[in-house]
């Protein structure tokens, strides 16, 4: 084995550029596989904190008759609280409200809040001022759609326990910038002292959200969602980022392994005299198709070395500089995304591709080697076959 | 010692496929060459001395009858024996080199003792020994298309006698060569051939080769048409 790595080595240097171009395409794909992977790794990296620390907390109990989804269960889907007091859960109240800037209407989700909770990063502290308005507090996609800013005031309307309409002027208390497009677009924060006020809905909530400390305290009708659970649509959609990802890598794996595929095939007809001169020198048919395997294999192994020369600084300016993702519109994607994303490129990820990339490269490689075997010396030699 | 026989050829018959029929290159030959011999295949080209060659190289065997090279059978040979009686035993010499291409002068020599288990400097001082053989040592870091013909079929006897092998076969090589090349060519293998009683066995039909033959078999149509001994080694000795 140790002269068949060494004569592949010859082999390989000896055909200069042909090689290098092989180990170009091939480092380069690598490269690009282990990138992207570790983009999505990054992202979902990033995703799952921001979620967890704007939207899901250490899980929500949610009242069985609410579903987030669901707006159709808004109206009817609260309880009261008094029962579950928890110091460790934070109640929020849904109700479904119109606003109206510059006269046009509006609808959103009223979220009625504890200024004082800390189970996520809204700013709601912010909620607990004292003014004539109503403080609210709305996030950037909000503002935008809305084209309030902080500090104006809008009319907000609201129906209360029984139905009736009741509205007043709020005042937006400030603006917040999330990665998480689910606490943002179409919904408004309020104080849930204030909303309970405004509809007559006293200690109700629609459902809690829990912090760290909190251990599962679920009845008939409160249900607990733990963080996996509400985190199933991330997952999904990260899942589905890393399918049309690894479609883009299969692609650029198959033009690199076809480059080797197609060098080896002409090799093995071009080269039939030196195949013919290796076995006058008294090498086995096997021992022939060993060392153009190997050849096949040396380019991943080259192209992994090269790979690392241009791909580690190219991969770790990234890694610490981030990447600049342009989003336009952040409810396009369903989930959270930051406008700068750094990838994460996991040890296992690495090893797994370099392994993928190496296995794949010796087997195409030896296919076509396999016809040696077949290979009459003595025709060989003359370099006569076909 | 002299009478050892290392090649015997017995009714050896070799048949192609050439489209629907047969053709036969090689019609029932009988040959025997004693270790050390130097000798010439001669005849027309078609007459079968490459077939010959081959057949004694262990490369091909014969359709009918046995060769027998240093007491084995060609046709029994596995694949596997018959390269390793090619790596150790015997050396090709070819009529266009057959040089590798990627390798340079050096490591095309010690290719063959790369099959084999040598150290390193053991390789290197047979490669060098080989170079300085057939006198060309200085362009040990060459690559074989920046040589001459000359220097190229150097190289290749070099390549063939840097293991020491007990028969050498050489197809043609002169053809390829000047006069003055081809001279000093052959001179340098009879002083190998004196010097490590190699067996050598050349076919050609180069007039200047003839002359440096112990014995010379001349081929027809697949038949041997006249064996000749020119200068009978036993004697000699
Ligand atoms: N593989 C082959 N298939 C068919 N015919 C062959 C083959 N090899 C050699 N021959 C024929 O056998 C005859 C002898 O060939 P060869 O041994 O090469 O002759 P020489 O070396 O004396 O010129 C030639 O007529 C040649 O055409
Ligand atoms: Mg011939």
């Amino acid at each position: 084995m140790k002269q068949a790595f060494k004569l592949a080595y010859r082999n390989l240097m000896g055909a200069g550029l042909r090689t290098w171009l092989n180990v170009s395409v091939l480092s380069f794909s690598f490269v690009v596989i282990v990138f992207y992977n570790g983009l999505i790794d990054g992202w979902n990296k990033q995703a799952r904190r921001d979620t967890i620390e704007w939207e899901t907390g250490n899980g929500h109990l949610v009242h069985k008759d609410f579903d987030a989804f669901d707006p159709f269960t808004i109206l009817d889907g609260h309880g009261n609280i008094s029962q579950i007091e928890d110091k460790n859960l934070s109640p929020v109240l849904v109700r479904q409200a119109s606003i109206y800037p510059d006269g046009r209407m509006m609808t959103v989700a009223l979220k009625g809040i504890n200024p004082l909770q800390n189970a996520l990063k809204l700013p709601t502290s912010k909620l607990d001022t004292a003014c004539s308005e109503v403080p609210i507090l709305i996030g950037q996609n909000m503002a935008r759609s809305s084209g309030l800013n902080k500090g104006d005031i809008v009319l907000l309307q609201w129906k209360d326990k029984n139905g009736t309409f009741d509205a007043a002027n709020a005042v937006v208390a400030d603006v917040f910038k999330t990665t998480v497009p689910t606490v943002d677009g179409g919904q408004i924060y309020i104080s849930i002292k204030k909303l309970w006020d405004l509809t007559g809905l006293q200690n109700e909530a629609s459902f809690l959200i829990a912090n760290d400390q909190y251990v599962n305290t679920q009845t008939d009708q409160w249900i607990y969602k733990d963080q996996d659970e509400l985190l199933i649509t991330l997952d999904n959609i990260i899942a589905t980022e890393r399918i049309s990802g690894s479609i883009l890598y299969i692609l650029l794996m198959l033009i690199a392994l076809l480059a080797i595929f197609d060098t080896q095939v002409l090799s093995i007809f071009r080269r039939q005299k030196e195949i013919g001169t290796y076995m006058a020198l008294g090498m086995t048919k096997l021992q022939v198709i060993k060392l153009f395997t190997v050849e096949g294999l040396m380019y991943s192994i080259f192209a992994m070395l090269v790979g690392c020369i241009w791909g580690i600084p190219v991969l770790n300016y990234f890694a610490r500089n981030g990447i600049p993702y342009p989003v336009e519109n952040m409810d396009d994607f369903g989930i959270s995304i930051s406008e700068i994303m750094y990838p994460i490129y996991g040890f296992k990820l690495i090893i797994g591709t370099v392994i993928a990339v190496v296995i794949s490269a010796t087997i195409v490689s030896y296919l076509p080697a396999r016809k040696i075997a077949r290979m009459d010396a003595v025709d060989a030699i003359k370099g006569k076959l076909q | 010692m002299n009478t050892e026989k290392i090649i015997t050829l017995e009714n050896v018959v070799k048949r192609f496929k050439v489209g629907d029929g047969e053709f036969t290159a090689l019609k029932d030959i009988n040959l025997n060459f004693d270790k050390g011999e130097f000798a010439g295949l001669v005849g027309p080209s078609g007459s079968g001395k490459t077939t010959l060659l081959n057949i004694i190289g262990s490369l091909d065997s014969p359709t009918e009858g046995t060769a027998t090279v240093m007491g084995k059978s060609i046709s029994e040979l596995s694949h596997k024996e018959s390269a390793l009686l090619r790596n150790h035993h015997i050396g090709f010499i070819f009529q266009v080199y057959n040089l590798l291409p990627v390798y340079t002068v050096y490591e095309n020599v010690e290719f063959a003792l790369l099959l084999q288990n040598h150290s390193a400097e053991e390789r290197k001082k047979a490669v060098m020994d080989a170079l300085d053989w057939v006198g060309i040592a200085d362009m040990a870091n060459k690559k074989p298309a920046k040589l001459s013909g000359g220097e190229g079929q150097r190289v290749a006897i070099a390549r063939a006698m840097v293991k020491k092998p007990q028969i050498l076969l050489a197809d043609e090589p002169t053809a390829n060569l000047d006069a003055e090349n081809a001279h000093a060519i052959l001179q340098t293998m009879k002083s190998l051939n004196k010097e490590l009683d190699t067996t050598f066995l050349f076919s050609t039909h180069d007039e200047k080769v003839m002359k440096y033959m112990d014995r010379i078999i001349h081929l027809r149509d697949g038949s041997v048409e006249k064996d000749e001994i020119i200068n009978s080694k036993s004697s000699s000795k």
